[in-house]
């Protein structure tokens, strides 16, 4: 190429060539400056350290994350010259590096969604207390994806599960959760739950939930979610934008089924519960039972005296009716025609007397 | 007693009514013999069915590393 001569624009495009077989892709951490955002379509930043600075440029919907000036990020890109002869990445991917900026740039997006109110606890849907369809989000080697099948099922059976494997970290983690999200919310026939799952990792590892396009897509599924990423201390903006926050995959499966242990429990002690109240019934109809009998036999007493005083009297009526008694008395009972000459009879106490009239006057 | 199509929650559901029924005004002994048993036989069943189910997890085909 030594005694070529070449035109400016192919100058640049050659070198555009050579850069773009010598370094296809690189990754570069640096410190952000002079960060701007252009008619809300362009990004332009600088790339710092100690000794050396380069120009980066980017479109806006590439940024995933809040970025702002004195952020360490490392970026993935290519490097270019521009037509005006100005070198710079063109950026494909950039993300916060370190604990301080992935902190900081998660606190920034963390403020702007709440004040979206997508955290806002009334957004917040129930999950079905026994769900018979859910679909998981997550990489099918991934230890808490294993620790997930492994209790659900353990506690609960019968749920159909439909797995979208995805990766949980790294560049790609993101889109690709959220292609799994819009794929299970188109479904004809929906999942009940949509669960997206990880196990601990470091900030980095898990920085694919804080990604601000996943955010908001779970914020936008139809489908209610679950997510449980990391371990019991680790929060990620995806825990705070889910329907539902498990502190661990494991967490996601005792919140997702009850334990069929617990419910076999229960339906014995609901059917044993019984016992008592039938014995309760029982024992009340007994002794209504034996009320209404004593009842009655004091009734059977009250009139056997009754009837018993009533012959008493009648007795007594009857005795002082008896023509013997009348004739104890004195008195005679006299039996015949009483005319002159005619015989009758004369009944006392003691005797019978056959006698004849002699005398009959009018008193 | 239950059909045998009903799910375990919908099972549940019909043993919290017949339990439900001790409790309420229509209560008469002759009919609990018989509520009873059948409050009985159900919690059985559910309990089968809790120990015979299993899940069915099927690892989606669709691949989500690229965009379709």
């Amino acid at each position: 190429m030594e005694n070529v001569l070449l035109s400016v624009s192919d100058f640049v495009d050659l070198t555009n060539q050579t850069l773009e077989y010598a370094y296809p892709s690189v990754s570069i951490e640096g410190e952000v400056t002079e960060f701007k955002v252009s008619q809300g379509k362009w990004v332009y930043f600088n790339l710092k350290d100690e000794s050396s600075v380069v120009g980066c440029f980017m479109s806006v919907w590439q940024l995933r994350v809040p970025i702002e000036n004195g952020m360490k990020v490392v970026i993935q890109g290519a490097p270019k010259l521009t037509k005006w002869g100005r070198f710079s990445i063109t950026v494909r991917a950039i993300r916060p590096s370190g604990e301080g900026a992935i902190k900081k740039s998660f606190d920034l997006l963390k403020a702007t969604l709440e004040k979206e109110g997508l955290f806002a606890p009334e957004r917040k849907r129930q999950l079905p207390r026994i769900p018979r369809s859910v679909a998981v989000v997550s990489s099918t080697e991934a230890a808490g994806y294993a620790d997930f099948v492994k209790i659900v099922n353990d506690r609960w059976g019968g749920l159909a599960i439909q797995v979208a494997h995805v990766q949980v970290q790294g560049e790609s983690a993101p889109d690709q959760m959220i292609r799994a999200l819009h794929y299970l919310n188109e479904q004809e026939t929906l999942p009940e739950v949509i669960i997206l799952l990880r196990g601990g990792g470091s900030a980095d590892d898990l920085a694919a939930f804080n990604d601000e396009k996943l955010v908001r897509a779970i914020a936008a599924s139809r489908v209610p979610t679950m997510v449980a990423v990391g371990h019991e201390v680790d929060e990620t903006l995806a825990d705070y934008v889910a329907d539902v926050r498990a502190a661990t995959p494991s967490n996601a499966a005792q919140l997702l089924v009850p334990d069929r242990r617990d419910i076999i429990r229960s339906v014995r002690q609901q059917t044993v519960s019984l016992l008592p109240a039938m014995s309760q019934a029982i024992e009340r109809a007994s002794r209504t039972m034996n009320e209404q009998l004593q009842g009655a036999l004091h009734t059977i007493e009250r009139r056997m005296e009754l009837a018993s005083q009533t012959l008493g009297s009648q007795q007594q009526l009857l005795g002082q009716l008896n023509p013997e008694t009348v004739l104890a008395r004195g008195y005679a009972l006299l039996r015949g025609k009483q005319n002159v000459g005619e015989m009758i009879e004369v009944e006392t106490a003691k005797v019978i007397v056959k006698a004849e009239v002699k005398n009959v006057r009018k008193k | 007693m239950s059909g045998k199509n009903k799910t375990i929650q919908e099972k549940m559901n019909d043993l919290a009514g017949q339990v439900a029924w001790f409790d309420g005004d229509e209560f008469t002994l002759e009919a609990a013999i018989e509520k009873f048993k059948n409050a009985e036989a159900l919690a059985t069943e559910i309990e089968t069915d809790l120990g015979a189910l299993k899940n069915d997890i099927t690892v989606l085909k669709q691949r989500f590393d690229t965009e379709t």
